[in-house]
């Protein structure tokens, strides 16, 4: 973190501070499951951010990544007895080698047309392990045994567990973001994400690069799908390749800035705010409200702020400081 | 089985006639505006609840329907134009893919809200009705809306090719730039492009609505089997899109007849990912023609 400002080092260990106290401190029990769908989320966020922000390549199909995540530690669990935390590293494996050829078939189309060939890829894996009942449950899906208090096999009775592993896989997708943004490869997404023809001319290896990411990108998504399953205990074609997972992954980012650092957590933290508002205050039992606040955010972002919410808090942090350095002549301006 | 192949084919055609007007309301828009509209299945579904509306409370026949559901989505279409897209024009991938794909899901879930997720139906006095040609049997709704789908395209075809607006609309899609320096008026075109597209869009509600229910996720069939046909029949090319639309149709049905009842879609999906396999310009080539 050398390169950090004192200050901003002090707001990251003030911020470090407040995650690693926050379960000891709140004590009802749907605030930290908040917490731990807004960490999951974030981290889903930084995920898709890698490929989706710093590279421009828009994908409409985490999802693909979240469900062979989850499917692949949750067949190694109950088919073969072997651990989730071996089984969360495999699927992220799995998820690396899936993303080479949907990424060599999808990275053949640009823009809009590839959001929409990674959907479509997305789609075909669901109808594939729905139709995959020998070793994959079909459309039925399956639970997760409860095994109790088990922490080899990634089950906790206390939500604080799920907090604080949720937060180190957050943790580590900020920090692998933070390392990639100052590397070459930071320079090479940003300039493909600026215009890809304009990198390839001046000698980026664009293929190579967005396979890279794309590659990083899916491992990391594919942890935030094991995660997932665990916590949840259920496992079905439609949950883990949920088209709202895609959907999500994207919207924090954009809400939040695209191609920053902070823009996915801030965004998710708008986000499942408003989400776990509307939530308690009209129940859970009226369809349609979250998404149509999701898009509402999201159009109003768009429109009016398409770099994002991190932009807008960044300016008012800046004038507040500023303000307190330089005071004012004549009182009565103020 | 020569009968059940037939059948099949039939069947693909008729449903591809539907294809084929929200795939060609979206390669009309991606080729003259320059942007892909998530959206364009909810606008069907908004024309399949307008339809229905008046149907139930007002007892309008859905054929009938037409004459407003088209104009309605007309009007919407050159409201979007004005008050969404242009915003949105030249400001990158990111703002453009994700202010109409929000667009769909707002009007979705606003649908939801709405209208709840029942699915509704009509019962109108040719639902069940059908004609036979030999032993291939042809149901009665179904061949009035592909052929008043396929009336509706030949219609856009000569109003592209023969009047002046329409030409207008055909140079802004070969180049916009050079379109302007000639005079025209890039505002008033996109806006008939999108109003065009939407209004296609409302057409085929309509024509569904005998036969097909409404509910609020019905678009994500049509957008997504639109979007493998405007891949397949080349991006922008209206002549592609709508013959895409139809191989779409069969194919569906093929695959529905001879592996699955729901294998549609993964027939549909694995059409579009070879088709970006082997032939990413789509199968045809070419503009706007």
């Amino acid at each position: 973190m050398s390169g950090l400002s004192t200050s901003g080092r002090l707001w990251l260990c003030a911020l470090v501070a407040i995650a690693l106290m926050l379960p000891l401190v709140v004590a009802s029990s749907f605030a930290v499951d908040v917490a731990i769908r807004v960490l999951l989320f974030a981290f889903i966020g930084v995920a898709w951010n890698l490929m989706g922000g710093y590279a421009k390549q828009l994908s409409l199909g985490h999802a693909a990544y979240f469900g062979l995540g989850a499917y692949t530690s949750t067949i190694l669990e109950i088919n073969f007895d072997i651990s989730p935390w071996l089984g969360i590293i495999a699927g992220g494996f799995v998820a690396m080698l899936a993303s080479l050829p949907i990424g060599a078939l999808c990275f053949r189309l640009r823009g809009p047309y590839f959001a929409i060939a990674t959907i479509a890829t997305t789609q075909v894996l669901m109808l594939l392990f729905l139709k995959f009942r020998d070793f994959a449950w079909g459309a039925e899906g399956t639970t997760i045994p409860n095994l109790g208090d088990a922490p080899l096999m990634m089950q906790f009775e206390t939500k604080a567990a799920y907090y604080y592993i949720a937060l180190a896989m957050l943790a580590i997708g900020l920090a692998v973001t933070y390392r990639i943004e100052r590397s070459w490869m930071g320079y090479y997404l940003i300039a493909i994400g600026e215009d890809e023809d304009a990198a390839e001319a001046i000698g980026v290896n664009a293929p190579r690069v967005k396979r890279h990411i794309y590659a990083i990108s899916a491992f990391l998504t594919a942890l935030a799908g094991t995660f997932y399953v665990q916590y949840i205990y259920f496992i079905d074609p439609n949950t883990a390749f949920s088209f709202n997972i895609s959907v999500e992954a994207a919207l924090v980012s954009i809400v939040g800035g695209i191609g920053t650092l902070w823009g996915p957590v801030i965004g998710t933290v708008l986000v499942e705010a408003t989400s776990a508002l509307l939530q308690s205050w009209l129940g859970s039992t009226v369809g349609g409200v979250q998404l149509t606040v999701y898009s509402l955010i999201l159009i109003a972002v768009i429109l009016w702020r398409p770099t994002g919410l991190l932009g807008v808090l960044e300016d008012a942090y800046r004038r507040i400081v500023r303000d307190r350095a330089r005071p004012r002549a004549n009182p009565l301006d103020a | 089985m020569l009968v059940t192949v037939a059948q099949a084919v039939v069947n693909g055609l008729l449903i591809g006639g539907i294809y084929a007007l929200v795939s060609i309301g979206v390669t009309l828009i991606f080729g003259v505006v320059k942007i892909v509209n998530f959206a364009q299945g909810e606008f069907v579904m908004i024309g399949m609840y307008i339809t229905f509306f008046l149907a139930t409370q007002l007892g309008i026949d859905p054929l009938l329907s037409l004459v407003i559901s088209m104009p309605v989505l007309f009007a919407v279409g050159v409201l979007m134009q004005r008050f969404l897209i242009r915003r949105v024009l030249g400001l990158g991938d990111m703002p453009q893919i994700f202010l109409t794909f929000a667009l769909s899901l707002l009007l979705t879930n606003v649908a939801l809200l709405l209208f709840t997720a029942n699915y509704r139906t009509l019962e109108t006095p040719y639902t069940d009705a059908s004609i036979h040609i030999g032993p291939i049997y042809v149901p009665v709704a179904k061949l009035i809306a592909f052929v008043v789908a396929m009336v509706l395209s030949a219609a856009l075809w000569v109003f592209l090719h023969t009047t002046d607006l329409g030409k207008a609309m055909r140079a802004a899609a070969q180049n916009r730039d050079v379109a302007m320096l000639m005079g025209i008026n890039p505002d008033r075109v996109f806006s008939v492009a999108v109003g065009v597209a939407l209004a296609l869009a409302g057409a085929a509600g309509s024509l569904l609505m005998p036969f097909y229910p409404a509910y609020p996720m019905v678009g994500q069939v049509f957008v997504l089997m639109a979007f493998v046909a405007v891949v397949l029949g080349t991006l922008g090319n209206v002549t592609g899109a709508l013959i895409a639309s139809l191989m779409m149709g069969v194919a569906e049905s093929l695959g529905i007849q001879f592996v699955g009842a729901d294998s549609g879609m993964i027939v549909v999906f694995l059409m579009l990912l070879l088709t970006l396999a082997f032939r990413p310009n789509g199968l045809i080539g070419g503009r706007v023609r």
